[in-house]
């Protein structure tokens, strides 16, 4: 057998452990501990790895441990402020929203990178994400008042950080769109 | 001690569902009442995590509710972006603020 053959396989056999190993880890858990909770998370696990070897049949990216605890820190940060900003607004008698559509070109490049961004920017304060296109995240502001390009240049760093990724030179802009889905932004 | 501590978080996340609940009913377009359920609710239960863990039985549990608020987020968050991204391909109009 071919050794780039022979690679690949013992690759998908790891990738296959893996995922074995950290889904039953978390059904564990989930189950407390108790055997009987087998039963069902036997099944389930099975589906789970099957789910997630069709959806990312190779992982390809590494975790930086220092980029990671500063990504968490920053998340759990700035998701507080993002929960209190909004349950202000939701219960402020005046209901203070002005909304907005923005797009912004993305510094990162992996498909990883961008879902961890995406996700993030949804839970800070006043952005939510609402798709891709090309390198663009296109997002809905609660409030233009709010300083979204600096803090969106932060999450893109620290998620970067995460993965141990460089960001590209080219983007990091805010363009504000008369419509959601038109080309007709500013 | 540790009880009072555990309920004032458990009333302070509470607090936090009520507010995002006020926002979903009480903001105008399918945009801005995501980010009231998203944000809003994230941190009211991690509040209400944070209050039960203080009265767990074993770390085994806490550690189970960290697990739950962890996929919670991640799910809310992904579940918000794909809502979001059907509402703005279908053409729903976001609102806006007449000035």
């Amino acid at each position: 057998m071919p050794t780039r053959e022979l690679a690949s396989r013992i690759d998908r056999i790891v990738q296959l452990l893996q995922r074995v190993v950290i889904f039953a880890v978390l059904w564990w858990v989930i189950a407390e501990a108790d055997p009987d909770g087998w039963l069902f998370g036997v099944p389930f696990v099975a589906l789970a790895v099957v789910a997630s070897l069709g959806l990312t049949p190779s992982r390809t990216w590494r975790i930086d441990p220092p980029g990671a605890l500063k990504y968490a820190w920053y998340f759990v940060t700035q998701s507080f402020l993002g929960g209190i900003d909004v349950a202000l607004r939701a219960i402020r008698p005046s209901l203070p929203l002005d909304p907005m559509i923005v797009r912004y070109r993305m510094r990162l490049a992996p498909e990883h990178a961008r879902v961890l961004f995406a996700d993030t920017v949804s839970l800070l304060p006043g952005t939510l994400s609402t798709g891709f296109e090309d390198d663009s995240l296109t997002l809905h502001v609660l409030d233009c008042e709010l300083p979204i390009e600096q803090s969106l240049r932060d999450v893109e760093e620290r998620v970067a950080g995460v993965f141990g990724l460089t960001l590209s030179s080219e983007g990091g802009d805010l363009r504000v769109c008369e419509t959601l889905t038109g080309d007709e932004c500013e | 001690m540790i009880d009072a501590i555990s309920i004032a978080l458990i009333i302070v996340g509470a607090l936090f569902f009520l507010a995002g609940s006020a926002g979903v009913l009480r903001f105008p377009d399918v945009y801005t009442r995501l980010h009231a359920l998203t944000k809003a609710d994230n941190l009211g239960l991690g509040f209400v995590v944070l209050g039960l863990s203080l009265r767990a039985d074993s770390w085994v549990v806490v550690l189970k509710m960290l697990i739950i608020w962890a996929l919670v987020i991640v799910a809310g968050a992904t579940a918000g972006h794909l809502v979001a991204e059907a509402a703005r391909t279908s053409h729903v109009v976001p609102w806006r603020r007449r000035s």
